[in-house]
């Protein structure tokens, strides 16, 4: 019974600390997932290209970005790069290396649902007299970005979940505050449980919104969102 | 002068000859319906005029312009030639006013006020005004065809070109389709189909034009194309119960 006391006291001594380290994890997640969709879109539209050279390129850039462990593209940044000249805050190494993991992945999510639709749509538009852009602003993004919520949603919970690495390059992030509060009494097991239950609630959140969105983007008449 | 003129049209994929020396005539309030059995070049006829593909040889003039020469502008045209795809092609994700407006918004430059103005209009010429909040997903298949039909008439198109209109429906909504095609035909719409349907065929036009191989191989009254033709390619396919 003393030692939840006395975890409960050092609790709420750093929970300034803690609430800090909170934001600190909720706005990593929360601008690579903004960056990270963006940039996945851009990356998904190249994919597009008829240009061999681009095609290539982008390919490559998804399989290099997809097969390396994000703790090594991070560490890679933030220890590897100053050796080189190349020095940056802890933000934004983060922000820059989830950014490319993150669109990576969500340009990889777009093109396997792009790769599920039928082209008449596509070839509809054309005749119609759309060009390529217009295309892909009116009719193919609209329907990717649809059809792609859950895998997007996905990936956002990921987002949050993956900040807690962020913590290896000294942001001090929510898991890195949790960390020093085990450090300061030892109740290794009782933080990490704390650490544990924040998680699960803030992706329960998450998971709420995400059913809400995909309610709300479903197509009328059609079984899929 | 016809308003589209075909001249040795030849197209090929690799060494397939799928065209061979096309020579038509499209005038203005025409309707030209294009028979013949699946894959022999139907329609490739129709995505060479407005260059969904790009023809191998020969002319096509689109009011006595080469749609060939180098300074024709795509875009514009195929603003002018109406498509109306067989499988209806109709953008799922917008409603059925969505899907006639973005055309008149994006490439005639329209406002909302005025391309729902231009919509409804359309829509209501085929009977789907009380349907223009529903998604393609809610529509029956000739339901979908009509809203494809004013899709490409919204644009006010020279001509609409139907690539089997009604192969994916019931002998119903056939026949509703026919209805519209021949409604249209008397509104003076100038109109290409293309079917291996004889009823449609029947429903639309006295003369029909019978492709083979690539090959226009008769341009007849309908009555004409029958089991007894003096050509066997048309007798094999009228005979066959097409």
């Amino acid at each position: 019974m003393n030692a939840w006391l006395a975890f409960e006291r050092d609790l709420l001594d750093q929970l300034p600390l803690i609430t800090d380290g909170l934001y600190h994890t909720l706005l990593l997640a929360g601008i690579v997932s903004c960056t990270g969709l963006m940039l996945g879109i851009v990356i998904f539209y190249l994919s597009l290209s008829k240009n061999l050279l681009i095609k290539r390129f982008i390919n490559g850039y998804i399989s290099f970005f997809i097969g390396m462990p994000l703790i090594v593209l991070l560490f890679l940044m933030y220890y590897g790069a100053p050796q080189l000249g190349l020095k940056s805050t802890p933000f934004f190494v983060a922000i820059f290396g989830f950014t490319l993991n993150v669109a990576a992945y969500n340009a990889a999510y777009m093109t396997t649902a792009y790769n599920g639709f039928d082209q008449i749509e596509f070839e509809a538009a054309k005749a119609l007299g759309f060009n390529a852009n217009q295309i892909f602003r009116c009719i193919t993004l609209p329907q990717v970005l649809r059809f792609s919520v859950p895998a997007l949603t996905n990936q956002v919970i990921c987002n949050l979940k993956d900040s807690s690495v962020a913590f290896l390059i000294q942001y001090t992030e929510f898991f890195a505050r949790i960390q020093e509060l085990a450090a300061t009494n030892f109740q290794f097991f009782k933080a990490y449980l704390t650490a544990a239950i924040v998680y699960l609630l803030l992706v329960s959140i998450i998971v709420l919104l995400a059913r809400a969105l995909e309610k709300r983007l479903v197509i009328p008449g059609m079984n899929a969102t | 002068m016809a308003l589209i003129q075909i001249r040795e049209l030849v197209k090929k994929f690799d060494d397939h000859i799928v065209l061979n020396k096309i020579n038509l005539d499209v005038f203005d309030g025409d309707i030209k319906v294009i028979m013949g059995a699946s894959g022999c070049g139907k329609s490739t006829l129709l995505r060479c005029l407005n260059r969904l593909e790009e023809p191998s040889s020969g002319t096509i003039y689109f009011r006595g312009k080469n749609i060939m020469d180098c300074d024709v502008d795509i875009r514009e045209l195929r603003q002018s030639i109406g498509f109306v795809f067989q499988q209806f092609a109709l953008f799922r994700h917008l409603s059925v006013l969505e899907n006639v407006t973005l055309g008149l918004r994006k490439l005639r430059g329209m406002t909302a006020a005025e391309a729902n103005e231009k919509a409804l209009f359309e829509l209501s010429r085929l009977g789907m005004t009380m349907h223009c909040a529903k998604f393609p997903g809610q529509l029956s298949g000739g339901q979908k065809q009509r809203v494809a039909i004013a899709r490409a008439l919204a644009m006010d198109p020279a001509v609409v070109v139907f690539d089997e209109p009604t192969s994916a429906l019931d002998p119903v909504m056939t026949r509703e389709v026919a209805d519209v095609i021949n409604q249209l035909h008397q509104d003076a719409i100038t109109m290409i189909c293309v079917t291996h349907d004889l009823q449609l065929a029947s429903q639309i036009s006295d003369k029909v034009i019978f492709l083979d191989k690539g090959v226009i191989v008769a341009e007849e009254s309908i009555q004409d194309f029958s089991a007894q033709h003096y050509d066997e390619k048309v007798r094999n396919f009228f005979g066959s119960g097409s």
